[in-house]
């Protein structure tokens, strides 16, 4: 139980996560489309509010060129400053803004003219949200830039005023085509970004002499900017936790409750199994509604549960039909056992002989059987009989056989006749041709005379007083159940008190060890002959535990029979 | 382990068998022989490569031999000592037509 709980914590902690992992996943996502908006929106806002800061600029001194080159003489007072400059020593050049260099140029900031062109800037330069509006002259020679006319009061420069400037710019303003529009977009370190535009003045050759300048700030772009920036980032913060929490919302229905329902539905029924309730419906009772993957799951799950069920079942009553059949295996074995007299001494008080007899079947039930009966007084019936094949078909040959047999020879037949008429009775009705080997011998107890006959069965083994166990090679017929028409010949010996005879099935020599080696005639006889005083128990002991030796641990598959009979005689 | 080879041609049938004919191979050996006994006159079961044979061998031996002579005949060769003891133990000689090696090596010549 403990550890189902443990597991029950650990999945409800992997669905919490599951449900944070795809929000996080999500914030993430929109961070990363947000700041690629960001630097596209701050991108394309640059590049128009930058087009329209040029064009104003542009435009501006557009307007203000023509109305200087209109309402003034700009060309005859920017001819005269570049003279006075050019005219300038370098040494002189470096006074620029001390009183003493704006004397150089002291005619040109008394002409009424120079006023003309300040006033006209002037008005443009209130007029506009430009920074300065200016009438100038780059200086290739000296790569500078001259000032002419600067209508801006507090940092003005007066004519003749020079300051350095890039050549990169300064050629560009010169050798403009006058195509498109001239500007120029440079950092200063007094008014930070700064746009130049320009339109040059020209005299009557052509020639340009001057241009008339606008300097906008783009310090306001910049802060414009900064201002979108911030907007959007508060705009996008917004948009991401409602989406955030629009997508979490969504996913805690169609995913993660669907799928807690499955896994609540799995814990339950392998806790319900632990349990040991087997009929369940916990995945029949799935509801997920989604229509997806998830509900094809739980189907599917539900389909498993019922299989696993239905297959439960059948295993139930499968295993009980063959509890059921071992049940009645075992019965029939008992009742087999039974069949065959086991209980020794078989004949109390009958001292003339002793008997032991052993069987074994390799399955439950055998073929194999021995018996033993006294017909009258005088007369000891001995079988042993070996039936084709084994299991409970053989058992049930065997039944019929011994029945048939010990019938005959209670009839008072001789051995002969027991084999010829039970061989007739089988023959009459054997369609799965099965057959029996049977030794079937009558010793008259009185004389010791044993009669016997053979129908296809295992040569018997016998001991004479003094000497040894030997195989008695006797006459033998067909096996009993082959054909109707067989006939058995009897014979006749006389067992001296003191003889033995053992009998036995095929099992015995033919006991295989785990290479398949057979346990044989030779095996059989030293075995039977290591004690040459043994009572039958001892003589089937003695075998049966040289074949255990023999066979070790190897499998064995036919059934292990044996009988041993000791004559003592009449009177002892 | 038993292996069967057969060559099956127009009435005549040889069955090679190889391995140990018991109670588990022999339900082998009886459906192979159910499956082409149809119409073969002439059959001949090569028992040189055969080790053991089991009562259970012999009951399909004996099926064999009742169903062929009411159509023909089972010849049964290269027998060797052990299983000809079973035979002799069991009667088998007394029924079964049991071709000596010699005697078929000298018709194959």
């Amino acid at each position: 139980m403990q550890n189902v709980t443990e597991q029950h914590n650990g999945v409800k902690n992997e669905r919490k996560s599951l449900s944070v992992m795809i929000a996080r996943k999500t914030i993430r996502g929109c961070v990363i489309l947000g700041i690629i908006a960001l630097i596209l929106g701050m991108y394309f806002n640059t590049i128009s509010c930058g087009r329209q800061y040029i064009s104003l600029a542009c435009n501006t001194a557009k307007q203000a060129a023509i109305n200087v080159e209109h309402g003034a003489d700009a060309v005859s007072l920017a001819n005269r400053v570049m003279e006075i400059y050019r005219s300038l020593s370098e040494e002189d050049r470096q006074k620029v803004g001390t009183d003493e260099y704006r004397a150089f140029f002291g005619e040109i900031s008394s002409d009424p003219e120079y006023e003309n062109i300040l006033d006209i800037l002037k008005g443009y330069l209130d007029n506009s949200d430009v920074y300065d509006v200016y009438l100038a002259m780059y200086d290739a020679q000296s790569c500078t830039m001259v000032y002419m006319a600067d209508p801006e009061e507090q940092d003005r420069l007066y004519p003749g005023e020079w300051e350095s400037v890039t050549e990169k710019g300064m050629m560009k303003f010169l050798n403009w085509d006058g195509e498109g529009q001239l500007y120029d977009i440079d950092r200063t370190s007094n008014y930070g970004w700064l746009c130049t535009a320009g339109i040059p003045v020209k005299d009557e050759n052509g020639q340009t002499v001057a241009f008339v300048l606008t300097d906008i700030s783009l310090m306001n772009l910049w802060h414009g900017m900064k201002g979108f920036a911030l907007n959007f980032m508060v705009l996008m913060t917004v948009l991401i936790l409602i989406v955030t929490q629009l997508m979490h919302r969504f996913i805690n229905k169609n995913l993660v409750e669907p799928v807690g329902a499955v896994c609540d539905a799995a814990q339950n029924y392998v806790k319900d199994r632990r349990e040991g309730k087997n009929e369940t419906d916990h995945f029949a009772n799935i509801e997920t509604g989604s229509g997806n993957e998830i509900e094809e799951l739980a189907l599917a799950m539900a389909e498993m549960e019922r299989d696993i069920s239905e297959y439960e079942d059948n295993l139930t009553r499968v295993t009980a039909e063959n509890e059921k059949i071992n049940t009645e295996l075992s019965l029939a074995s008992r009742l087999q056992e039974a069949f065959i007299p086991h209980e020794f001494p078989a004949f109390p008080g009958r001292d003339e002989f002793e008997l032991y007899g052993i069987m074994n079947p390799a399955r439950e039930v055998g073929g194999d059987f021995y018996d033993f009966f006294l017909i009258d007084g005088d007369h000891l019936g001995l079988l042993m009989a070996d039936v084709s094949g084994k299991g409970v078909p053989a058992a049930l040959f065997m039944m019929v056989a011994k029945i048939i047999l010990q019938s005959c020879a209670m009839l008072g037949l001789s051995p002969g006749e027991i084999l010829e008429k039970t061989n007739q009775a089988i023959c009459s009705n054997n369609q799965e041709d099965m057959f029996v080997t049977v030794w079937v011998g009558i010793l008259e107890i009185s004389t010791g005379i044993l009669t016997a006959a053979n129908a296809g069965h295992e040569y018997p083994v016998i001991m004479h007083p003094g000497g040894e166990f030997e195989v008695l090679k006797d006459k033998h017929g067909f096996i009993i159940g082959g054909m109707a028409e067989s006939v058995y010949t009897e014979y006749r010996l006389t067992l001296e008190p003191g003889s033995k005879l053992f009998l036995y099935t095929d099992g015995v020599p033919e006991a295989t060890d785990s290479e398949d080696g057979m346990f044989g005639m030779k095996r059989m006889l030293d075995a039977l002959n290591s004690d040459k005083e043994a009572s039958p128990r001892q003589v089937l002991e003695n075998v049966a535990a040289a074949v255990d030796r023999f066979v070790y641990n190897a499998e064995q598959f036919d059934d292990l029979t044996m009988l041993c009979m000791k004559y003592n005689g009449k009177n002892i | 382990m038993l292996t069967i080879n057969k060559g099956i041609n127009e009435g005549t049938a040889v069955f090679t068998l190889e391995g140990r004919l018991d109670t588990n191979t022999s339900p082998d050996l009886e459906k192979e022989l159910n499956e082409n006994l149809e119409g073969i006159t002439d059959l001949t079961m090569d028992f040189a490569s055969l080790d053991y044979i089991s009562s259970a061998g012999l009951r399909v031996l004996l099926s064999t031999q009742k169903a062929m002579a009411k159509k023909g005949e089972l010849k049964v060769t290269n027998v060797n000592d052990t299983i000809m003891d079973i035979f002799e133990m069991t009667g088998f000689t007394e029924i079964l037509s049991i071709v000596p090696a010699s005697k078929e090596a000298g018709r194959e010549e």
